[in-house]
């Protein structure tokens, strides 16, 4: 074992230096005894720092949006690309952040593509085609895409069903849509409603003692 | 489908997930080097054969909208070997991952804990189990010679050894049993809830009424570690040899470690300052006051705290004498009394029930960061350790440790040596020098083994 003059104290482990004091070891005896601690390589070491600069441009970029946004309702190329690239940001992070979680990060998902395509569409004057087009369309898709995806990953039901409940209710607003005349071809909208009101029926039917019993847990006071 | 079983967490173990950072992971870890080096394959039978009896353990923590709750889990543990940095976190939010981690290095075999689950004492009674069942497993020459019913015997002497009144088969392999909260089964639920009820308001607010004045409360800075690993310092000593120092000082082990600790920490401070103090925490088994059978979370802390240049003199025995008595005083039943009372009225108190559990978690990690404030160091001693005979000759020593969010050292024994183990954000190392030091001049043989922290000691860049 190693041994340290200045601290008098042995030392496991093969340093060249006391791990203490910092003085240099005479290598006497070269039968170091092992370090019971492994050497573990450093998980990570700057990446904060590129993780702050990169949260840094992402707020920059969306205040310069908003304030772009507020001054003029002409859509210009520019604008077109950053909608593109903080559309892109957006989904990557609820993906990576909810990986774990599918159905909740489809929920996320419908929820903040909606609401681009809305906010989209405002930029251009409001043409009605979000919410003709494209918030009922992903709501129809979305709640077939999470059908899909908890069978893929084989979830519990119980781990789910909660999110599948919330895409179907989700999926009946379009009806709002119609109700308040926001659109100008009914037949998307319809689908999308058409489709959560069987499923939401489905769902409560089957699944409705499970939802019981996850809210009962969750809402626990 | 069988549904599975929950129970929500209690108050006191939710301070741990709203003080839990990336530094901080509160993760523990008791680790017990064995005679030869570890057998991956038996320590896995061994470690099935203990989570089979252990249903706390197959816990997953899970948010709720109000509360945070244990839910029971079909996960199997699997032994790894000791690749991740020492009080690793364990938890995610997102993840359905079991509490605690089994790992094994040379002869070495680490259990890592996430403290919302249990505390040191409940984890040791795992940590037992499971070392036993691996020696058995192990060494079968020695057991050969017994029938099934000695063998029975022998387990049975241990569990009546450490566990108490513990070790009702029944009651801990059921789950709900097993993960109702320590406070839940001293205070019997029902009636007395209702008059803790009624009791809490008049506690919560009545803290801050008898606060004694504020004194600037010294805090330890230093380079954090570059990825956030937790700093091990582990010192291995004879127990006799200590005890005899704490003794020439009229004090206890605990206390005579402490001091040494707050005093290496006074000697480190480059612009000390007249009237500086510093403030230790220590936690305290409540078991032993409350006989409780739940391994969940079941202390309280106390704090010892030393103002410098009140006195002149501000020698060692100074110190012990000055901690020994506050320590004395708050170890008294009506002072801990008082501390339990507190810990259920936060338990039943109506208005914390109602809040949603995100504001629950802000307020938590505010009040934990105004505790944070008045503390420079904490400490941490699980005492005398020690197995029924057949078993007890090959466990070697046991080491005890904390994620830690300032300097921090945790105390074990087993047989006749000590080991301290000091774990700390920082890359700094002159606390802990001091203190070794102060030991090797008193004529202590000390042995210590340090875990890699930065890329130069790690021989790289």
């Amino acid at each position: 074992m190693r041994h340290c003059y200045n601290c008098k104290v042995d030392i496991k482990g093969d340093h060249n230096t006391c791990p203490l004091c910092h003085e240099s070891l005479l290598l006497e005896n070269n039968s170091a005894e092992q370090n019971p601690y492994p050497d573990i390589p450093l998980r990570f070491n700057k990446q904060q720092v590129v993780k702050l600069l990169i949260i840094v441009s992402i707020i920059t970029i969306g205040l310069w949006f908003i304030m772009e946004g507020l001054s003029s309702h002409q859509i210009t190329p520019l604008k077109l690309v950053l909608l593109g690239v903080m559309s892109m940001w957006l989904v990557v992070l609820i993906i990576i952040r909810k990986r774990r979680n599918i159905a909740k990060g489809i929920v996320y998902l419908i929820i903040s593509l909606s609401l681009i395509g809305v906010y989209f569409d405002c930029l251009d004057g409001f043409g009605g085609w979000s919410t003709t087009y494209v918030v009922p369309i992903i709501c129809s898709f979305a709640i077939i895409a999470m059908f899909i995806a908890v069978r893929v990953v084989r979830l519990e039901v119980g781990d789910y069903v909660l999110y599948l409940l919330v895409a179907t209710l989700l999926g009946l607003i379009p009806a709002l849509f119609l109700l308040f005349d926001l659109v100008t071809q009914p037949i998307p909208a319809m689908v999308s409603v058409g489709l959560s009101g069987v499923m939401l029926i489905l769902i409560l039917v089957f699944w409705g003692s499970d939802i019981l019993g996850e809210l009962k847990k969750r809402m626990h006071i | 489908m069988k549904r599975k079983k929950w129970v929500r967490l209690d108050n006191a173990s939710n301070i741990f997930l709203a003080a839990m950072t990336d530094v901080d992971t509160k993760v523990f870890r008791l680790s017990a080097s064995v005679q030869d080096p570890v057998d991956s394959e038996l320590l896995q039978q061994a470690l099935d054969k203990t989570y089979e009896q252990y249903a706390l353990y197959h816990s997953v923590l899970r948010r709720g909208f109000f509360w945070y709750y244990l839910e029971e889990s079909n996960l199997n543990p699997k032994v790894t070997i000791d690749n991740k940095p020492p009080c690793s976190k364990l938890y995610h939010f997102d993840k359905k991952d079991l509490l605690f981690r089994v790992a094994y290095f040379q002869s070495r075999i680490h259990l890592e804990v996430f403290h919302a689950l249990s505390d040191g004492t409940g984890a040791l009674w795992f940590l037992e189990h499971l070392l036993s069942e691996y020696v058995m497993l192990r060494y079968p020459e020695n057991f050969e010679g017994m029938n099934e019913r000695e063998i029975d015997i022998l387990k049975q002497q241990l569990y009546d050894d450490s566990f108490v009144h513990y070790f009702h088969n029944d009651k801990k392999k059921n789950f709900t049993e097993a993960a109702q909260s320590a406070i839940q089964t001293v205070a019997k639920v029902g009636k007395v809830a209702a008059i803790y009820g009624k009791k809490a308001t008049r506690y919560v607010f009545a803290t801050n009424a008898h606060v004694q004045k504020i004194k600037r409360v010294y805090q330890v800075r230093g380079k954090k570690t570059p990825d956030n690993r937790t700093h091990v310092i582990e010192l291995d000593m004879p127990v006799k040899d200590i005890l005899l120092l704490a003794h020439n000082q009229h004090t206890s082990l605990t206390i005579y470690l402490t001091s040494l600790f707050v005093d290496a920490v006074y000697k480190t401070n480059e612009n000390q300052q007249i009237g500086e103090t510093i403030a230790v925490s220590v936690p305290v088994n409540l078991r032993q006051l409350y006989p409780s059978e739940s391994a969940r979370n079941f202390f309280c802390t106390i704090r010892l705290e030393y103002t410098y240049g009140q006195s002149g003199n501000d020698s060692l025995k100074m110190i012990c004498l000055s901690l020994q008595k506050q320590m004395l005083n708050q170890l008294s039943h009506e002072s801990l009394e008082r501390k339990l009372n507190k810990l259920i009225a936060f338990e039943f108190n109506p208005f914390i029930r109602i809040i949603i559990r995100p504001i629950k978690d802000v307020v938590l990690k505010l009040i934990n960061y105004s505790n944070n404030k008045n503390l420079t160091l904490a400490m941490s001693n699980l005492g005398k350790v020690s197995f029924p005979e057949p078993i007890d000759q090959y466990i070697q020593q046991l080491y005890f440790q904390t994620s830690a969010v300032r300097p921090q050292f945790s105390a074990i024994s087993h047989g006749d040596r000590l080991t301290v183990c000091f774990t700390s954000p920082f890359v700094e190392t002159n606390i802990q020098k001091i203190f070794v030091q102060s030991l090797t001049k008193a004529g202590i043989p000390v042995t210590i083994a340090v875990n890699k922290v930065i890329n130069t000691m790690l021989g790289s860049e």
